[in-house]
């Protein structure tokens, strides 16, 4: 991050707070509506000290973590024999499509009915929403590599699984990336609005707790711990890991 | 003895919904330890040939015999090096000249000591830890070269590997190129569109008619090494083989 960009945001936030806090001085909403950045701060404080945060962050992360290495795993085989078989990508590929398209939220019923309320259902969601996404960027990966490389390769006898791994999956990595970024924004989704439904632990749990108990600061406060993990994982780990893959890619 | 036997070798280019002859029954016989050109008017499916020579693409009709033996799928023993090199921008030098013989399961100690050897012979070593987008162009087809002799081929097939580069290093590279062919006794079958290129390499220039192609001539070169671009004595060849290519490039 350049160091200009740093002090703009720096001043945006801080400007945040302030018109934050005025607005919730000025009593346009009752306080019980709209919390003041104080409170949420207060708030965070005592979810911190008394672990509950933290325990919170912990589940949620654990699930999305189990959820997003099933997707990866799951997500990348698929996409790689639609890439390859083309009989393969005419039949599955279709359904593919179409399960993509099904709203992680909307697999909570059947992930219930499967597994009850455990954290085996969660991570099914988690799995489910994220998983389909990553099966697509890595069939558009597999399917762009320039051509000369797998001939190449098969010309000095890979094949099978040593093509894929030491070939088509280092070649499609700069796709595969932005799949696996894709990936993990519907993981997270995913996980947060199962916890919500399922109410069994997790930030998602504590965000219902929040409603439940009409604690507006709370509700406030898990969501930019939400928020936070989303701008962390986003924009520190998978920004690193692309830089570097463009810059050895020789794509940048 | 005879290394390679191409017999009545035809091929359609598709385009779209019309077919497109483009080989019209190629008959070539080259003798192990040959060094062969194959020159003639662009699109006229030379390297389709050479593509077809290395098992990568089937012909419609006609085979290719490798030691008498129809081909019948690519195979280490007969090596490609594409124009672009086709290395593999995720892996070092070394890792790249290495592929093959990982493909092949050889220890990683032993593979060291073969890409040392080719290596040295390409002048590398310096540059086994650098990744490719690191090199210059005429580094890179080094490389590429060096990853071909790696797997110890029978026969080298070359797709216009020179093409891309500047002049001096191309005129360097075609004395490195002979030296290499005595050295290692490879047969080598070398598709250029640059006739002094083919006259300063090759033990045989093989002319190819416009399309549909046929080999419309071959001339065997017995003149001293290392020959180089601006020997004079080879001027009458060149213009020889220009004669048999000029009526083929307007018929395009």
């Amino acid at each position: 991050m350049k160091k200009p960009s740093l002090v703009k945001q720096i001043i945006f936030y801080i400007a945040i707070v302030v018109i934050w806090q005025l607005v919730a001085m000025s009593s346009i909403w009752p306080n019980n509506l709209f919390p003041s950045p104080y409170e949420v701060a207060e708030d965070l404080v005592y979810t911190a000290s008394d672990g509950s945060l933290f325990f919170g962050i912990g589940t949620s992360l654990l699930r999305l973590l189990i959820g997003l290495t099933i997707a990866i795993v799951g997500g990348m085989l698929l996409g790689i024999l639609m890439a390859r078989i083309e009989t393969v990508n005419q039949t599955i590929g279709s359904l593919v499509l179409g399960l993509q398209s099904i709203p992680s939220v909307a697999w909570v019923p059947l992930a219930i009915l499967w597994f009850g309320l455990t954290d085996g259902g969660i991570i099914f969601v988690t799995a489910v929403s994220s998983m389909f996404a990553i099966t697509i960027s890595t069939y558009t990966g597999v399917k762009t590599i320039n051509p000369h490389y797998i001939e190449a390769a098969r010309n000095m006898g890979a094949k099978g699984t040593q093509l894929a791994t030491y070939v088509l999956i280092p070649a499609a990595f700069p796709h595969l990336i932005s799949g696996f970024k894709q990936g993990w924004a519907f993981a997270w989704r995913g996980v947060i609005g199962a916890e919500l439904l399922f109410s069994f632990l997790g930030l998602g749990f504590l965000l219902n707790v929040g409603r439940q108990l009409n604690d507006i600061s709370q509700v406030f406060a898990i969501m930019l711990v939400i928020m936070m993990i989303g701008i962390v994982i986003d924009g520190i780990i998978f920004k690193r890991i692309e830089n570097k893959v463009m810059s050895r890619w020789g794509l940048r | 003895m005879t290394k390679l036997e191409a017999k009545n070798i035809v091929k359609y280019f598709k385009h779209d919904s019309h077919r497109l002859k483009a080989l019209g029954g190629v008959n070539l016989q080259i003798e192990d330890g040959e060094f062969v050109c194959l020159v003639g008017p662009s699109g006229c499916g030379k390297s389709t040939f050479l593509r077809i020579v290395a098992g990568l693409e089937t012909p419609d009709e006609g085979e290719i015999f490798f030691d008498g033996k129809p081909v019948t799928s690519t195979g280490p023993e007969r090596i490609i090096v594409f124009q672009e090199g086709a290395l593999f921008p995720w892996l070092k030098v070394q890792d790249n000249v290495e592929f093959g013989l990982k493909m092949a399961g050889i220890p990683k100690e032993e593979r060291a000591q073969i890409s040392k050897r080719y290596l040295d012979m390409m002048q590398l070593t310096k540059f086994a830890d650098s990744y490719t987008y690191q090199l210059s162009t005429g580094m890179k087809q080094r490389v590429a070269i060096a990853r071909a002799l790696v797997m110890d081929p029978d026969v080298l097939l070359m797709d216009e590997p020179f093409a891309a580069l500047d002049a001096q290093t191309r005129d360097l590279l075609l004395v490195e190129m002979q030296l290499i062919w005595e050295k290692t006794k490879k047969t080598i079958l070398f598709v250029t569109h640059n006739v002094t290129e083919a006259t300063v390499l090759g033990t045989k220039v093989a002319v190819f008619s416009n399309r549909p192609s046929t080999i419309k001539k071959v001339i065997n070169i017995d003149y001293k090494r290392p020959r180089l671009v601006e020997d004079q004595n080879l001027f009458p060849l060149q213009q020889e083989i220009l004669s048999e290519l000029r009526p083929e490039v307007k018929k395009n």
